[in-house]
């Protein structure tokens, strides 16, 4: 929920500092899949929280990068779904684990000036 | 007509963690945010540090809990100057709610500030509060898989204290299943076993810090 508020505040902000007015159509968020935010309850505190807001209207693109292993001994990169000891290619533990944690407002997609 | 921010969520918050971190360095303070699920034993945590310090270092505690003064008070009896926020509902405190807590702290020179997060093992992952220390503790009546259902916040924690290690002998507890799931979350992350309430690994747990204030 509070990240949600945070995120339509931040909208007011931007959108005040870009001198547009007009509605909100969309925002394009960016949730790793492990930045520890479930998509789902940003989705449902986006519905009770934007009523009444610039962005009662806007629809969420929400893009959900994975995280990437690499491995120190094999140089092999892949993306993986959860959290993981091994690489895939050749078996190493000695591996560290990039990415995936992102928790970004990407844009902010604002009605034309002409209402279309 | 598309308006690019490419900016963090939570930039808001993290703007004030970073001015927060920046006065605590200005002041001498070396902050540790304290997270851990309700009841995994937290506040008897700090009055263990407290005693196993023993005056090494001057300490000072936030509480946050959503409502009620019950920590602090436990502070106050042992002589540490508390600060108790209510978040009225809010499951974790946020940078903005440190600030003022700073304010209402009277403390001077060095300092070890402790701040007990909310009971919570999911929203305080998120929100940095300008802590130098993000210190996890897990109970071992809590279970032992507590790393493979809320990651993200083991991932982000600097050291692992596992607490109520007295209690082993009554649980199914594994330690090496923790240290396992802890080696792949967070492998640089130092795990200590204690029981505050008997001094157990205390005095290491407490070394610890006073070393990692000063490295």
């Amino acid at each position: 929920m509070s990240i949600v508020q945070a995120l339509i505040e931040q909208v007011g902000v931007e959108v005040a500092e870009s001198g547009h007015a007009g509605n909100v159509v969309a925002l394009d968020l960016i949730i790793g899949r492990l930045s520890g935010v479930h998509v789902d309850s940003i989705r449902f505190a986006f519905e009770v929280l934007s009523p009444g807001t610039l962005v009662a209207d806007a629809q969420l693109r929400i893009e959900q990068p994975r995280p990437e292993l690499s491995c120190r001994d094999c140089n092999a990169r892949h993306e993986i779904e959860e959290i993981t000891v091994e690489c895939d290619s050749c078996g190493s533990r000695n591996v560290t684990i990039e990415g995936g944690t992102e928790l970004l407002l990407q844009s902010i997609e604002m009605e034309e000036p002409d209402g279309t | 007509m598309k308006i690019v921010a490419a900016k963090g969520i939570l930039k808001a918050n993290d703007q004030l963690a970073t001015e927060n971190r920046a006065r605590f360095e200005r002041e001498g303070i070396y902050a540790v945010n304290l997270v851990g699920s309700p009841g995994c034993g937290k506040t008897t945590l700090l009055e263990g540090v407290f005693r196993a310090t023993d005056g090494r270092a001057a300490m000072a505690v936030i509480e946050g809990d959503l409502a009620g003064q019950v920590d602090a008070e436990r502070m106050e009896k042992i002589g540490v100057p508390v600060v108790q926020i209510n978040t009225d509902g809010m499951c974790h405190l946020d940078a903005n709610m440190i600030a003022a807590a700073r304010d209402g702290l009277a403390i001077e020179g060095p300092t070890m500030l402790f701040i007990e997060n909310v009971g919570n093992l999911v929203c305080t992952a998120g929100f940095d509060l300008g802590e130098h220390l993000r210190l996890i503790a897990l109970s071992v009546p809590e279970g032992d898989d507590k790393l493979i259902k809320y990651p993200v916040i083991f991932q982000r924690s600097h050291a692992l204290v596992i607490t109520k290690i007295d209690m082993l002998t009554h649980s199914n507890f594994s330690v090496a299943r923790v240290r396992e799931h802890m080696q792949r979350l967070a492998p640089q992350a130092p795990i200590f076993e204690v029981s505050a309430l008997h001094g157990t690994g205390m005095a290491e747990l407490a070394d610890w810090l006073l070393a990692r204030r000063t490295g």
